[in-house]
């Protein structure tokens, strides 16, 4: 199909569902929503479910690519689209289904972004941990459909975790939910844990419900500085295995910070662990003393302290660092990286040797408690690296990981994307998982090409 | 069939098969009044067996329910059509103790409690802990999803889980997840979770293990009316407490329990909150300060304190014990397990009362207030059909107002036998024909587990069986 203008007859439809001015047809501006340089045939942002519905429904019986979109943040992740011919929108999407902060459960649109849901709890002291990158314009359907995470994972969990209802809408144009929004619900299977993490391969999110949680009072970051991995890792177990229980955990290798820092000159080679508490005085007292009491290693710098708006700047930065990847190298590649704990040093070892191998600086920053991590492998050179920099890279790091471990390539340069499999091995069944994307949508409508098979 | 039971004693030991009607009596039962007698009850010890028996059910046509120790409330673990029951009491090793990744691999049979009295060396313990948590198995807790009082804090079995090992209605052996906490591709373990038998046989499962916390402080405190008692879980929510269990109990069904157990709960009181704080000494110290000063503000007459872990187990045994205490009142009783929104919670219960004048029936209320998780016990005697016919149409009447007001027809328990026919207060037919779908994906022949979960289609609903509430236990 071709990937420049929208046939007349798709136009008409889209525009007889979602009315004119909720159809974009203009190849300039549907360049804007190029994926890896495919550009829509229209992109279009229906206003209720009803209308997902009827351009699902319509694609459907046309045997059309549909792509579901929220704020673009994620959707460089997958393999290169064979087409894309409708950009369904969710930025209509943004009603607030309930809210009771005696309930402490927000139900939302998918549409709408993770600063829009921020704006509507922060002022009853609530919050929702979903830290993704970009929350202004990360939508909470985008975040859900990637499996989206920030720092507040450590001690939240992932999405998974606090997502307790789902609106969606299949390609045969049911429109359909799962869960509830209360927080505690067996009823039916918990198609939650099957949306979230599917990158828009199954159905399209419309709304969800969440759990939402009391805001601390009052925050402290302990940031204590290492001179390698190991003694990082031994750090980390030791923080676990003590009676504190962080906020957030969050590792930031040295060229990771000097990015944070936006300065990449800087000589500091020390690993960071970012260790942030909520409590009382008396509480933050408590984490004083026992950082300061345990036996670091002696290369370990004494545990420094930030708070108030150098705090929330230092999280803020901490959050979008994979945004600041592409901006100190747009021809960088990102990866994530989901590992047991015991797995994160030789994985990140072997991360830093495939960088030198091939040319790359390494950079990762992530849940070094939960086995979370975001990793970098930056250029060195101003011209793009050739290809198979990037495919050797990544396999030598797979190959370094146990088989539970999953590396999905986020982001990285269209050229080198041809050369490798994003998605990388998995341990889940794949005939398991074939069977269900089958159930939902057995002609692959949705994302078509995009996802691991 | 005793074609059959050959053909399974030669997959597994000659004594893991049962045939004769008074040995697969003893499997005919769950904690509730379901009841149905499988054909045969087979006890397979390994992986690769349970895979042959089912696919030997396969070529039979005759469908295989998994069951652990059959402390369930909603017939998940019964025979509903006379099949066979797979019991997992030979499969209760606990493969692998794994501290620095948090993490253990258990068979299916390894009973909840002894997991985390296994792993309680290291400091850690399995976090979902169900009132049956003595007996029940992991396999149980995982077909369940089960909850209990700390789930408010902690969650359900599935935020527990990262990996599983199951046997497909096929016979197929296949892996999702592992160690790690996510992974590439889609989240079958969250889905398998709580599929209460109906996809596939879990024959291994990878589970987080939690630090025991530093501190925990119990308190029972004591009011004078259910609404001032209700008023304090909103108020305790508001002032951004987060305690890490919750409790309810109503002043007449504190009577009956203080009566069964001693466990010092007052006997003139309206009703009683019972409250657990955890986490590191100084914060379980000033939220144990913050929540006497909520409840003073709520007009409790008094809050009292678990003094040591004698004295705290002994709050919890009256609690954990509760519906046992009942039964000693009346002949059967039917546990809810609806759901509400929590800032619902004074107004539900005010509703529950009115449906006891109405059907003329006894209620006691014994819950998880933290998270709105209802448990109304409705008292009634099983002889008198009348009572029954009541005790049904008033347990849906209370589930159909618990979803009216944005909330759910159970929270832990699990839908079923007991419940199913109940899916379409909650969800429409598109709703569950999707779920249905991916029930079909794996389990097309519904050789596993059939006819629990689904309501039963409208065309083929059976005219002789009447679906009847389920009683018992309770969490």
């Amino acid at each position: 199909m071709s990937a420049s203008a929208a046939s007349p007859g798709l136009l008409r439809d889209l525009t007889s569902i979602c009315g004119g001015d909720h159809v974009i047809e203009d190849a300039l501006k549907l360049r804007r929503y190029a994926i890896d340089d495919v550009v829509p045939r229209a992109a279009v942002s229906p206003g209720t479910p009803a209308e997902v519905a009827a351009v699902l429904k319509f694609a459907h019986h046309h045997d059309v690519v549909v792509v579901p979109a929220g704020g673009f943040t994620h959707q460089g992740t997958g393999a290169i689209p064979d087409a894309v011919d409708i950009l369904l929108r969710t930025d209509r999407l943004t009603a607030v289904e309930h809210y009771d902060p005696g309930d402490l459960t927000i139900g939302i649109g998918a549409g709408a972004t993770l600063a829009e849901v921020e704006r509507i709890i922060a002022p009853n002291r609530q919050l929702l941990p979903l830290d993704a990158p970009l929350p202004e314009s990360c939508t909470v359907g985008g975040a859900l459909a990637v499996a989206a995470h920030g720092p507040l994972k450590h001690a939240y969990g992932g999405v998974r975790d606090f997502c307790t209802g789902i609106r969606y809408v299949t390609v045969d144009g049911k429109l359909a939910k799962a869960g509830a929004r209360v927080v505690k619900n067996v009823a039916g299977y918990d198609m939650m844990k099957l949306l979230i993490g599917s990158f828009g391969t199954l159905a399209v999110i419309t709304g969800a419900s969440f759990k939402v949680y009391p805001a601390p009072r009052q925050t402290r970051t302990f940031i204590a500085s290492f001179a390698g991995l190991p003694e990082v890792v031994r750090f980390r177990d030791q923080v676990l295995a003590s009676p504190l229980s962080p906020m957030c955990l969050e590792l930031v290798s040295p060229h990771a910070h000097r990015l944070l820092a936006g300065d990449s000159n800087q000589d500091d080679d020390s690993w960071r662990v970012l260790l942030r508490a909520a409590g009382s005085d008396a509480v933050l007292a408590r984490y004083r003393t026992e950082l300061a009491t345990w036996r670091l290693p002696p290369s370990a710098a004494a545990a420094r302290e930030v708070s108030g708006e150098v705090e929330t700047q230092l999280w803020r930065h901490v959050g979008n660092w994979p945004h600041a990847v592409f901006e100190a190298a747009r021809n960088s590649a990102l990866v994530r990286l989901d590992l047991p704990l015991q797995a994160v040093e030789p994985a990140l070892a072997a991360a830093e040797q495939a960088a030198t191998d091939n040319d790359f600086l390494f950079a990762a920053v992530g849940r070094i408690g939960a086995g979370s991590l975001l990793l970098a492998f930056l250029p060195i050179t101003p011209d793009p690296p050739a290809a198979m920099h990037y495919a050797n890279a990544v396999s030598a790091l797979r190959g370094a990981l146990p088989r539970d471990a999953s590396a999905i390539v986020l982001r990285c340069p269209l050229e080198a994307k041809r050369h490798f499999s994003v998605w990388g091995s998995t341990p889940n069944d794949l005939g398991a998982m074939r069977a269900i994307r089958d159930a939902f949508d057995e002609r692959h409508i949705l994302n078509r090409g995009r996802f691991l098979f | 069939m005793s074609t059959l039971a050959k053909q399974l004693r030669r997959i597994l030991a000659s004594d893991a098969v049962l045939d004769r009607p008074e040995d697969v009596m003893l499997y005919e039962y769950d904690a509730g009044l379901s009841t149905g007698t499988p054909a045969l009850v087979v006890f397979p010890e390994t992986t690769q067996q349970v895979s042959q028996v089912v696919r030997l059910a396969n070529q039979q046509g005759i469908s295989l329910v998994p069951r652990g120790a059959g402390t369930g409330l909603s017939g998940g673990a019964i025979a509903r059509d006379a099949g066979m029951v797979m019991v997992f009491s030979r499969m209760r090793r606990i493969l692998e103790i794994d501290p620095a990744n948090q993490r253990a691999v258990v068979q299916p049979g390894v009973v909840n409690l002894e997991l985390s009295q296994a792993v309680a060396g290291y400091g850690l313990y399995f976090a979902p802990d169900p009132a049956s948590q003595r007996v029940s198995t992991i396999g149980g807790n995982v077909a369940e999803n089960s909850g209990g009082p700390h789930a408010l804090a902690y969650g359900a079995t599935v935020n527990h889980i990262t990996g599983l090992e199951v046997v497909l209605p096929d016979g197929r052996i296949v892996e999702m997840g592992g160690k790690a906490g996510d992974s590439c591709g889609y989240d079958l373990t969250g889905l398998f979770v709580g599929s209460e038998g109906t996809l596939g046989i879990v024959t291994a499962i990878t589970l987080k293990l939690t630090r025991v916390a530093e501190a925990v402080e119990t308190l029972l405190a004591i009011f004078h009316s259910m609404d001032d008692a209700a008023n304090t879980v909103m108020a305790l929510t508001a002032e951004g407490i987060t305690p890490v269990a919750l409790e309810m109990l109503d002043g007449w069904t504190l009577r009956c329990v203080e009566e069964a157990t001693h466990a010092g709960y007052p006997m003139d009181s309206g009703a009683v909150l019972l409250i657990e704080l955890e986490g590191l000494r100084e914060a379980v110290g000033e939220q144990a300060g913050a929540v006497r000063e909520v409840c003073r503000r709520q007009n409790a007459r008094e809050v009292r304190r678990a003094a040591n872990q004698q004295e705290r187990q002994l709050l919890w045994k009256g609690r954990k014990n509760a519906f046992a205490s009942l039964g000693r009142l009346s002949p059967a009783y039917y546990t809810q397990d609806g759901v509400v929104p929590r800032t619902k919670i004074p107004a539900v219960l005010q509703f529950i009362a009115g449906v006891s004048k109405k059907y003329g029936l006894r209620i006691g209320n014994i819950f998880h207030a933290g998270d709105g998780n209802l448990h109304p016990c409705i008292l009634f005697d099983i002889r008198d059909p009348d009572q029954v016919r009541r005790t049904h149409e008033a347990g849906r009447e209370i589930l159909q107002h618990c979803v009216g007001v944005g909330g759910t027809i159970t929270g832990e328990h699990g839908v079923g036998m007991e419940k199913n026919e109940l899916m379409p207060i909650l969800f429409t037919d598109d709703d569950l024909a999707v779920m249905k779908r991916v029930h079909d994906a794996f389990n097309p022949r519904g050789v596993l587990n059939p006819h629990k979960l689904f309501p039963t289609p409208r065309s083929c609903r059976e005219t002789n069986v009447v679906s009847r509430p389920a009683g018992g236990g309770g969490i």
